[in-house]
């Protein structure tokens, strides 16, 4: 304790250092004033007994040092002593400064934003959730190897037969329509199994949450919910009282039972949600048939599980795959082949995370490479002002500095530096981690983007670890440079400056090839990313996305049975097909190239033998008779669906595409052939052409449509869409009164163009293309710099050369082409570098895909080919045109140096 | 021996701190007198080693210090004991004593038989 106070207290001194001083020196006047009069008293003269008193004290200024030692702690001192003078020094040369700490600066936000958004969406799984380190996700596994949600019955053998687990839970994402009549508004929530609070281990912050009495299978039971801290506060003012009052969801009254912790944002990570309801409200709310729950192919639901204390994940995984690939054999019906596994929380294929996983990881690798051209850069510069700098280190070397104590001050000077480029690279954080909501998909995940408030102490953490890697890694080379500075070289050298060593050159010369490979590289990737993206733009969707306009209806929300919302698509169609500029109207419960899960179905074909653990999962649209034509997809064989294909006929119908009849018929005629799905017959009326339904790379993917009268059921979806002649935006507004016209409890939520909505497919690879480039442009014109810096610097040693050249006969072109080759030979090395790595780094990234979920079907992030020579060519001649104009500004320099004025300056 | 011995620091840190709890408030010089004298002149300070000693005491609290005026009407800088520094005396004086009366086994190691 005493120990403390004195260090704190010796600390606190070096700031008042001068003043301390003062009074020991005044003090220690009057102890020899007071020794002097006794000595007076005793009879000695005046300068005796001065005399006498400082030799009894031992020395005046002695006395002074050892107090002063013991004031402050002296080798802190000697650590300010340099901060002081690198301060100094920086703000002598502010050139340089400001060229250091903004690259720095650009280097450091760079790497602190990808880390920001790692860390808001891959890092930060799940708030409020007690031990998170011990959940997991639950995922089904098809015989194709293919991730897919599980159903309710596999989660209630789950739930019952698990022994290493502390309890399964699921949870299903749903829009819920809160409120009464017009004044509803869509609200984000979780349909879960009623052990989902207990096994996250979310406590309430009001009320309670589920209840062991809440955890049953009893279909239309247990008409509660938990609502978040975010809805409590915003709707109801954080009143307590609120517990046990009615919220009306859905045209149902459910009693709110309590609020979650206000770090609890649901089980999706970097997801907000506002309601949790018990599962078995399904059938209540959204009109699904209670036996739906106990269907087995109903995989709709997203598990979650905590693994005991003790038991890895894989000792887990293994029991969970020994009991599913049991459950295939019980249930060989509906789950022949089916295994499942466990995934870490991180690995969740669902949720933001799971689509930005991949563009989120290859940002964080290049920010990494601007970083490391960032130092290549700083490292360029202090090393070129150590090397201007020689004369002053060898002054301090011959006057006693030890040459650990200068290495400790360019290291100070290269940590400063960094301090300064990361202080602002930290300001500039808030507003580039804002335009991580411009990043997320459109449509409701951007609005429930979890907002993340306050300080985040990891960011700063990361930020302030890179800042000091950074500062060494700059910092490091100029600091050994100086090391082994020879000191007898160096004075010896007179007047003359500037003639660096050839080592130095060397080493400078080394860094800025690699400068230039790691630019080529990250242009490299930019340029593959964004053709990537370009190809994938001009492929032809199979449909034709213009001039319609697609909006979702939630008609369950409103407590519409299924014969209701059947009428009630009829009698909007009817009315929406009378108004002018409607050229065509159609509904469906899929929207292809959405980021809507798309369903399928498991299809007996007959006269098809499928192979053993064949996937016979098969893609499936439902729509009405008008989506065809309206997509403007073309029947190539039979017929299109009509109004007939209805509840009223005994075998229902189907058209397949053309991937399924080259897959299921070898290409023979399928008309007529009977296929089982859904527990009944369907004929094969007609085939589409093929189309684009989840990613526009995909490859052709077997696919069929139902008709929606026949097949239609509670818990489909169901978009709408209107064919316009003008701008899709202009129809909306009667699409609305027409929607209110039949029902005034009827809201469309949102519409969108359909062009505008499938860009949404596209999104990973947008993101990384747009990342990529802005990233490609940064590295050029740090590369640039430090070309430029290098070529300068080489310049302005070699003036009294050049001028000595000059004065022998040189003409200035020879003296520009000196220059010049020189800075190419530097830049050809990287780049021949750079071409190496780059090839290498693509194959790498090639094999990055969006998703691993099925419906990804292995669409590649790249999208184009890794070895497009064009652009390898296109960056190798842009780089290399960049670098030609760093190297010429100086060379012209060089080229008009006056060979007196060089000689004279010898 | 009967020469005059350094002092070291511990112990010079335990004079100081008995010293002013015998005589009160007391300025540097003073101190350094008075320790000589009640050394009975055995021990002759270098009085600028008290200043370290004095300034180490005051950061670890056990005394503070003020300006004053001396007996013949000098400007002087003033110590005394704080509440802390009170304790310190006493448990210093103890640990001595005790330390002590063990040596003093070791040195007189004839009378115990």
């Amino acid at each position: 304790m005493r120990k403390l106070r004195a260090l704190l207290i010796r600390i606190a001194n070096l700031f008042r250092r001068q003043r301390a001083d003062d009074e020991f020196r005044a003090e220690l006047e009057s102890h020899i004033d007071l020794h002097t009069e006794d000595g007076i008293r005793a009879g000695l003269s005046r300068e005796e007994a001065r005399r006498l008193a400082l030799i009894h004290l031992g020395g005046a200024e002695q006395t002074r040092q050892s107090h002063r030692d013991r004031a402050i702690l002296p080798s802190l001192e000697a650590v300010l002593q340099d901060i002081r003078f690198a301060l100094r020094m920086m703000a002598r040369n502010p050139g340089f400064t400001a060229v250091a700490v903004l690259t720095l600066a650009i280097g450091i936000g760079a790497s602190a934003t990808a880390f920001n958004w790692i860390n808001a969406v891959l890092l930060q799984p799940l708030g409020g959730v007690a031990d998170p380190s011990h959940l997991a996700v639950v995922e089904t596994v098809t015989g194709g190897g293919d991730l897919v949600p599980n159903s309710y019955p596999d989660f209630q053998d789950f739930r019952d037969h698990l022994k290493l687990f502390d309890g399964v839970a699921v949870t299903r994402p749903v829009a819920f329509s809160v409120g009464r009549e017009e004044h509803s508004e869509r609200v984000w929530g979780e349909l879960v199994s009623g052990n989902f609070f207990s096994v996250l281990g979310v406590q309430p912050e009001a009320g309670r949450i589920f209840l062991p009495a809440e955890y049953g299978d009893a279909p239309g039971k247990y008409p509660i919910v938990v609502i978040s801290d975010r809805y409590w506060r915003s709707h109801f003012g954080a009143n307590p009282a609120i517990v046990g009052k009615t919220l009306r969801i859905n045209q149902h009254e459910l009693t709110i039972v309590g609020v979650a912790a206000p770090a609890f944002h649901g089980s999706l990570p970097a997801t907000a949600f506002d309601l949790w309801i018990p599962y078995m409200q399904q059938p209540v709310l959204n009109g699904v048939q209670p036996w739906m729950l106990r269907d087995r192919h109903n995989r709709n639901m997203l598990g979650i599980a905590r693994i005991k204390q003790g038991v890895t994940i894989e000792q887990a995984r293994q029991e969970l795959k020994a009991l599913a690939d049991r459950m295939a054999v019980a249930n060989a019906d509906v789950s022949l082949g089916m295994s499942a596994t466990l995934l870490p929380l991180a690995e969740s294929p669902h949720g933001p995370q799971g689509l930005l996983a991949g563009p989120l990881h290859i940002l964080m690798g290049v920010s990494l490479l601007v970083l490391l051209i960032v130092c290549a850069n700083v490292a360029n510069l202090l090393m070129a002002r150590a090397t201007n700098r020689e004369k002053e280190f060898s002054a301090r070397l011959a006057l006693g500095a030890g040459r650990g104590r200068l290495m400790r001050q360019v290291l100070t000077e290269s940590l400063l530096l960094a301090i300064c480029g990361a202080g602002l690279g930290i300001m500039a954080t808030p507003a580039l981690s804002r335009s991580l909501k411009l990043l997320m998909p459109p449509g409701p995940t951007q609005l429930m983007v979890a907002d993340s408030t306050g300080t985040n102490y990891t960011v700063l953490a990361f930020t302030a670890g890179v800042c000091v890697l950074a500062a060494l890694a700059a910092g490091l080379l100029p600091a050994l440079q100086v090391s082994r500075l020879s000191l007898s070289a160096r004075l010896n050298d007179g007047g003359r400056s500037g003639v660096a060593g050839r080592r130095h050159n060397r080493l400078r010369t080394a860094l800025v090839a690699v400068e230039v490979a790691l630019a080529l590289v990250t242009l490299v990737g930019a340029g593959l990313f964004a053709r990537g993206f370009q190809q994938t733009m001009r492929i032809d969707p199979g449909f034709d996305p213009n001039h319609v306009l697609l909006s979702q209806l939630y008609l369950a929300t409103n407590g519409y049975s299924l014969a209701q919302r059947k009428e009630f698509c009829r009698r909007l169609q009817e009315r929406m097909e009378a108004e002018p500029g409607v050229q065509g109207f159609a509904y469906s419960d899929g929207v292809p190239l959405g980021f809507e899960p798309s369903w399928w179905e498991e299809l007996h074909i007959e006269g098809y033998a499928p192979q053993p653990h064949e996937n016979m999962n098969i893609f499936r649209n439902v729509i009405s008779p008008g989506y065809l034509p309206l997509m403007h997809i073309p029947i190539v064989e039979g017929r299109n669906f009509t109004e007939d294909d209805n509840e009223s006929q005994e075998i229902g119908s189907m058209i397949v595409n053309e991937a399924f009849v080259h897959r299921f018929f070898a290409g023979t005629n399928p008309i007529g052939k009977k296929v089982h799905g859904w527990g009944s017959w369907f004929r094969i009326v007609g085939v589409a052409k093929d189309s684009k339904y989840h990613y526009l790379n995909e490859p052709a993917t077997p696919y069929f449509y139902v008709p929606f009268r026949q097949i239609y059921r509670e818990d489909m979806n169901l978009a709408i869409y209107v064919r316009t002649q003008g701008s899709p935006d202009s129809i909306l507004s009667t699409l609305r009164t027409q929607a209110r016209a039949i029902d005034p409890n009827v809201t469309i939520f949102d519409a969108a163009p359909l062009k505008e909505f499938i860009g949404a497919s596209l999104y990973p690879q947008k993101v990384a293309a747009s990342v990529m480039a802005v990233m490609g442009g940064i590295a050029i014109l740090l590369a640039a710099v430090g070309l430029y810096s290098v070529m300068a610097y080489w310049v302005a040693q070699r003036t009294q050369e050049i001028g000595v050249r000059m004065a022998l006969g040189a003409q200035p072109k020879h003296v520009l082409r000196m220059v010049v080759w020189h800075g190419l030979a530097v830049t050809a090395t990287g780049m021949a570098l750079g071409i190496i790595c780059a090839l290498a780094l693509a194959r790498a990234i090639a094999g990055v895909s969006y998703t691993n979920s099925a419906m990804g079907t292995r669409a590649g992030l790249l999208g184009g080919s890794t070895t497009d020579p064009l652009i390898y060519l296109v960056a190798t001649v842009f780089l290399g045109s960049i670098a030609l104009l760093a190297c010429w500004i100086p060379a012209r320099r060089a080229a008009t140096v006056d060979p007196m004025q060089a000689l004279r300056a010898e | 021996m009967g020469g005059k011995s350094d002092v070291w620091q511990g112990t010079l840190a335990l004079m100081v701190l008995k010293t002013l709890e015998m005589i009160g408030p007391q300025h540097g010089y003073g101190l350094a007198r008075r320790i000589e004298q009640t050394s009975g002149e055995q021990l002759q300070l270098n009085y600028g080693t008290l200043y370290p000693a004095l300034l180490k005491l005051e950061q670890e609290g056990y005394i503070r210090s003020r300006w004053g005026t001396s007996d013949n009407n000098r400007k002087a800088k003033f110590y005394e004991l704080t509440k802390a520094g009170q304790r310190q005396a006493h448990k210093a004086a103890q640990e001595w004593e005790q330390t002590t009366a063990i040596l003093a086994r070791f040195l007189a190691p004839a009378e115990e038989a």
